[in-house]
């Protein structure tokens, strides 16, 4: 198969930038990428402090409907009747009657702040009265960013333990291999729980649980990577020429392999992100005093027998836009950078 | 053939080992100390130092090691330290319930998706098979609780046509009353990502050679898809299958915990929220090698599917 | 002119390919010629001139973006305008295919009977069991012993030359009008392809069908063809009887692509190579003296020598049983000396143990036994650190040229990466400069020093190739099928420059290869090789003109000749 002529004035373009002048014309794909780079822009400032630092804070009714709806008609009281009559005088048995008169005038003295509570927040209030919109927010800063740092730490070491497996063999390949079906061998939920019984919760601690559980799928595949080009003929011309093991594993290889790392590793995001909802869901996530898009949804099933239904909602679009966003531009990446779209391989 | 299974079952050995010491390395090492989880909260010295002994946790490491081990090959794992029943049996009552609903859902989930992917791939390219793709991809985003908590809410709270939760002793009627929901959301839930799976292994295989063989022979697009091509996407759909295995026995605690379904999965949660080590650490270790052994298996069958596949 | 009544008339097919964004790949632009009944007609191009696009366009056997105009007249019915049910009616009974890669092209979870006889049932209407019957009639035809028991072999069980016969039972399966056959033997050895070809001619006067015969291969294709089409960049140079063609060539570009063939006649100095025949010929027209191709001089018994080979052996442990193991012998006692400024030739065909062999000299395969001496030195016996400093002395070119670059380094990069190893230069100023000064030694544009792999085509990726060996001033150069991969015209080229350079530098060269008439060219001595054992061993003269074994000269008998008039 012969390649393009030798044409001198043929700009001369490493992989990243063919591909990304692929991505440009894809619509989709640049699309998806403004939705995810907005995203990114929320969370930084919402990691910053700049938005929704006071999601705690109850600044509205309980359950009070969002802004386009109108607030809750009031409630009726119920089937008690208000008591008819002057209220009875106590006065002879209530032990702390001397003392009230003496309170009233103490409490006068102080100035009590009571902001009014919102009757209507733009995405409502949970039945805290906390604001779903902030907390909508701050769920997907600590939602994505637990599903980006597991995910970066999985590919770390499946890529790491790949590489040395898939390019050595013998020994140490075997070892690896053992290692593997370690970890395989176990469902991976059942691995998630046992590691989350140890372990308990957090932040941090999900993200130790889901890297470490979740780094076999990228193992084997840069294994296979590895194996694949190990036997390829620039690397036999490399080490022809004496380029050391190190040098031939991470200056030769690596980079030919890094698409499809990459492309891997935002599989890993949207499905980190996901087994994150469901751990925080289960009350092994996240530690109470943080939110996220699981938590939410936990909170949602209880209020949506009683019909309020927007902290549900508001959980379900944030995370829906943004993972639906970040598929499809992985999808594109995918493809920008696919060889045999490339005709050059 | 004899020989590869003898060579396989002795290759699971060294496996199950690194199971086995995972599991004990990180619930002795990592975990919490049984002795003050068992004692509760406002346990003395005394009685946790009772219960430590009773447990056998004064003796050096290894002998423990030793203990889980002889409690693995011998199957007894002692009581759950949260119910006091024994693991064991734990295993038998919860399991059916488990597979009363995992295997309608993996049978549905293969069953359904095949047709649709083949469908999809017949008329690749065309607008249905892009909107699918669109459709999938969104479907894909929302997570499987939200499906569960509104498909709840609205077929069983509002519109009635299931029972909102519940389990009977009676198989028949569990598999007609009470599953039927949880299989539906289930299925609905699985049926995106195993289309565009088996579409993808489709797809692969229309782009082979064999392929413009069998259209230069005269055979039609239906004869190509139907004879030639699943014939040989078979195999990776068994592997699909096989991977997909064991991970029914621990069911989907999401639908056992929304429907109060007494499955396995549902156990293990609680398990989990309770520090029940020895029911975790039964669990874990059983369904490796189950699923070893359902890896044996489904090589096994790679003979009868593929006939290039040696067994050595 | 032809004879006889026209099977087949393409006239003015156009094939342009969607590449997506727009964008369209005219891959053929205006073809016209006829294939009459009971006639073999050779369609020959290069890679790219698509003579492949050409054929499969017949009956629409492209990928779903191509695109096509024009028309192909089978029996007076337009093929381009026909219903999806007409062209399957048609394929497979009355026009059906051999393809290039049997052990692809067939279904491998499917037994050769069950995918001979699918054709059978579909068009012929027989019941199972005369399906069947006829399937080992079929397969005994092609000749393929036991066709009783090879109905139930599955493809990957039979060899490449016995999937090849699988394939052309089942597309004679119909009994076809006309045969086309896409590249059938390239994939196959050299002594196979003569098998099938004869095959292929004997079946072709049996059943009064015609072939469209598809090659790159101009020897092969005089051999059995008897009218001859040429393409070129998607359009026809030239067509007409064989004879003519071969003798009194009307087109440039036949008359180049004749003369670059390295032939087993004559020794010539350098090969012919396209661009300067096209020249020639132009300097010719315009009354211009006539070049004169020179001779190549012989060379000098006692120049010194450089690599001495003894009892070389490799072995490779397989698997067997519950625990065991069994050896496989790829290379037995090879031995042989090589003087500065010589070339040993190494031919043999697929599973010879010859690449083994070139691999085993650097060391990228550990020998099991023998001695490689350079220079004094036991190469298999070197410490670590001599042996990173041996490596500049011998040097190897691989088969693939768009594999053996990487794909991510600039043409810079992979050649300022040696001589960093190895320290060669004082600093990556000089390297580069040094860099620079090799690509145009080696025929290419200093600027292609910051180019990517993938903007060269693969003779110029072989250049590169061997100017990274260059950068380290070896002696000693192993080319393991350098040229097999290219184009014939290409490979002329390449091998003109490793002559060149063979003559400026004094390089001594180890070329392996599969291909008898390029080993000759090149060679000085050549070993041939079979089985991982060596089979035969003398100077090149004498290997073609008196061949002592067996199978050297059956390998001899099966190099395709080209055309030859009878006498």
């Amino acid at each position: 198969m012969p390649g393009p002529p030798d044409d001198a004035a043929q700009r001369s373009e490493g992989v990243w930038h063919a591909a990304w002048r692929r991505y440009k014309s894809d619509r989709v794909g640049m699309v998806s990428l403004v939705i995810v780079i907005a995203f990114l822009l929320l969370i930084a400032a919402a990691a910053l402090g700049l938005v929704a630092k006071d999601w705690q804070k109850e600044v509205g009714v309980p359950n009070a409907p969002p802004t386009f709806m109108g607030p809750a008609a009031a409630q009726a009281v119920g089937a008690i009747e208000a008591p008819k009559g002057p209220n009875v005088d106590l006065s002879d048995i209530d032990p702390l009657a001397p003392r009230y008169k003496e309170w009233d005038e103490r409490a006068k003295q102080y100035q009590t702040t009571e902001t009014a509570k919102a009757e209507t927040l733009p995405l409502g209030a949970d039945r805290l009265g906390r604001d779903v919109l902030a907390k909508a927010v701050k769920g997907t800063e600590i939602s994505v960013f637990v599903g980006v740092v597991a995910a970066v730490v999985a590919t770390l070491i499946g890529t790491g333990l790949g590489a040395f497996g898939g390019f050595f063999g013998g020994k140490i390949g075997d070892f690896l291999e053992w290692l593997y079906n370690v970890f395989e061998s176990i469902p991976g939920i059942l691995l998630i729980f046992a590691f989350a019984a140890v372990f308990g919760r957090g932040i941090w601690t999900v993200v130790l649980i889901l890297g470490l559980t979740g780094w076999t799928g990228m193992y084997r595949q840069v294994r296979a990577e590895f194996i694949k080009h190990a036997g390829r003929e620039y690397v036999r011309s490399a080490e022809a020429i004496g380029a050391s093991r190190l040098s031939r594993m991470f200056r030769h290889i690596l980079p030919n392999v890094s698409h499809v790392v990459l492309v891997r590793m935002s599989l890993l995001v949207v499905g980190f992100i996901k087994a994150e909802v469901i751990l925080s869901y289960l009350g092994l996530g996240v530690p109470v005093d943080q939110v996220s898009w699981g938590t939410m949804l936990a909170e949602a099933q209880s209020e949506l027998i009683l019909g309020h239904w927007w902290q549900l909602a508001a959980a379900t679009l944030f995370m829906a836009a943004f993972v639906t966003a970040f598929s499809l531009m992985a999808d594109a990446a995918r493809d920008a950078l696919d060889p045999k779209l490339r005709g050059a391989e | 053939m004899l020989a590869y299974v003898v060579r396989r079952l002795w290759q699971m050995v060294p496996t199950l080992a690194g199971v086995i010491l995972l599991v004990f390395v990180l619930f002795k090492f990592f975990g919490g100390d049984p002795a003050e989880i068992l004692g509760g909260l406002n346990a003395t010295q005394e009685q946790v130092d009772a219960i430590r002994q009773q447990l056998g946790l004064d003796r050096p490491w290894y002998e423990q090691f030793w203990i889980f081990v002889k409690q693995i090959v011998s199957f007894d794992w002692g009581k759950s330290w949260a119910t006091n029943e024994s693991v064991a049996n734990l295993f038998a009552t919860r399991l059916p319930a488990t597979l009363t609903v995992m295997v309608p859902i993996l049978l549905l989930d293969v069953l359904l998706a095949l047709p649709i992917a083949m469908w999809v791939a017949y008329r690749r390219g065309s607008l249905t098979d892009r909107s699918i793709m669109v459709i999938t991809t969104i479907a894909l985003s929302i997570s499987f609780l939200v499906y569960v908590i509104i498909g709840q809410y609205v077929f069983a709270f509002q519109l009635g046509w299931f029972p909102v939760q519940g389990w009977s002793d009676s198989v028949w009627h569990n598999l007609v009353t009470y599953a039927p929901l949880p299989v539906l959301l289930a299925v609905m839930v699985g049926l995106a990502p195993q289309t565009r799976l088996y579409r993808s292994f489709l797809l692969d295989e229309l782009g082979q050679d064999y392929v413009r063989t069998a259209r230069a022979k005269g055979m039609t697009e239906q004869t190509v898809l139907f004879r030639h091509v699943l014939r040989n996407a078979s195999i990776p759909i068994l592997t699909n299958i096989g991977l997909a295995l064991p991970s029914i026995f621990v069911g989907s605690f999401l639908i056992e915990v929304f429907f109060s379904i007494p499955g396995l999965g549902r156990e293990v949660l609680l398990a989990v929220n309770r520090s029940d080590y020895p029911v975790i650490q039964a669990v874990t270790v059983y369904l490796a090698m189950l699923t070893m052994l359902i890896n044996l298996i489904v090589d096994l069958l790679y003979k009868v599917v593929d006939p290039r596949v040696v067994l050595k | 002119m032809m004879a006889g009544p026209m099977l087949l008339s393409i006239q003015d097919l156009k094939v342009s390919f969607r590449m997506g964004q727009g964008r369209r790949a005219d891959a053929v632009k205006g073809v016209s010629f006829d294939v009459p009944a009971n006639t073999t007609v050779a369609l020959v191009g290069e890679s790219g001139s698509g003579k492949s696009v050409t054929a499969m366009s017949m009956l629409n056997l492209l990928p779903d973006n191509a695109e096509r105009s024009g028309r192909v007249l089978w029996q007076g019915k337009d093929l381009l305008q026909a219903s999806m049910p007409e062209l399957q009616a048609l394929r497979g009974k009355d026009i059906a295919c051999v393809f290039q890669d049997p052990m692809t092209s067939l279904n491998p979870v499917f037994t050769v009977g069950a995918q001979v006889v699918e054709p059978l049932m579909k068009h012929m209407k027989l019941g199972r069991k005369e399906a069947w019957a006829r399937a080992e009639a079929l397969l005994a035809e092609v000749g393929i012993p036991e066709p009783k028991r090879r109905l139930g072999s599955y493809p990957h069980e039979m060899s490449g030359g016995q999937q090849q016969r699988v394939m052309i039972a089942m597309a004679l399966a119909c009994e076809p009008r006309l045969l086309i056959a896409d590249e059938p033997t390239t994939a196959l050895d050299v002594t196979i392809q003569r098998q099938i070809i004869e095959l292929l001619a004997r079946l072709q006067d049996k059943h009064h069908m015609s072939v469209l015969f598809i090659s790159h291969d101009l020897g092969l294709v005089g051999e059995i063809a008897r009218h001859v089409v040429v393409m070129r960049h998607g359009v026809v140079r030239e067509q007409g009887p064989v004879a003519q063609l071969f003798e009194a060539p009307k087109d440039d570009y036949t008359r180049a692509l004749l003369a670059c063939r390295p032939s087993l006649e004559g020794n010539p100095a350098r090969l012919m190579v396209i661009d300067d025949h096209l020249e020639a010929q132009r300097v010719a027209a315009a009354g211009g003296a006539k070049v004169m191709r020179a001779e190549a001089s012989v060379k000098s018994g006692d120049a010194p020598v450089v690599l001495q080979v003894r009892s070389l052996a490799k072995s490779f442990w397989l698997k067997q049983g519950l625990f065991g193991k069994r050896e496989f012998k790829a290379v037995q006692n090879v031995n042989f000396e090589l003087k500065r400024g010589h070339t040993l030739g190494v031919v043999g065909e697929s599973g010879s143990g010859k690449t083994t062999m070139g691999l085993t000299l650097l060391r990228l395969h550990e020998p099991t036994g023998g001695e490689v001496i350079f220079d004094g030195q036991n190469l298999l016996e070197l410490s670590d650190r001599e042996r990173q400093l041996m490596r500049r002395r011998i040097q190897i070119v691989f088969q693939n040229p768009y594999a053996s670059l990487n794909p991510r380094f600039t043409i810079g990069q992979t050649l300022v990466e040696p001589m960093t190893i190895h320290h060669i230069g004082k600093d990556l100023a000089e390297r580069e400069q040094r860099a620079r000064t090799l690509l145009e030694k080696v025929g290419l544009d200093g600027r292609a020093f910051g180019k990517y792999p993938h903007e060269f085509s693969g003779g110029q990726r072989q250049r590169v190739a061997i100017a990274r060996c260059l950068t380290l001033n070896p002696e000693v150069l192993v080319l393991d099928e350098a040229v097999s991969a290219l184009d014939v015209s290409v490979q002329a080229q390449v091998l003109n420059l490793l002559k060149d350079l063979q003559d400026e530098l004094g390089l001594a060269y180890v070329f392996i290869s599969h291909d008898l008439a390029v080993v000759r060219f090149i060679s000085d001595e050549v070993l041939v090789m079979k089985d991982g054992v060596v089979v035969e061993q003398a100077s090149a003269a004498q290997i073609l003109a008196a061949p002592r074994e067996e199978y050297t000269k059956r390998l001899l008998a099966a190099i395709p000749r080209g055309y030859r008039p009878a006498v």
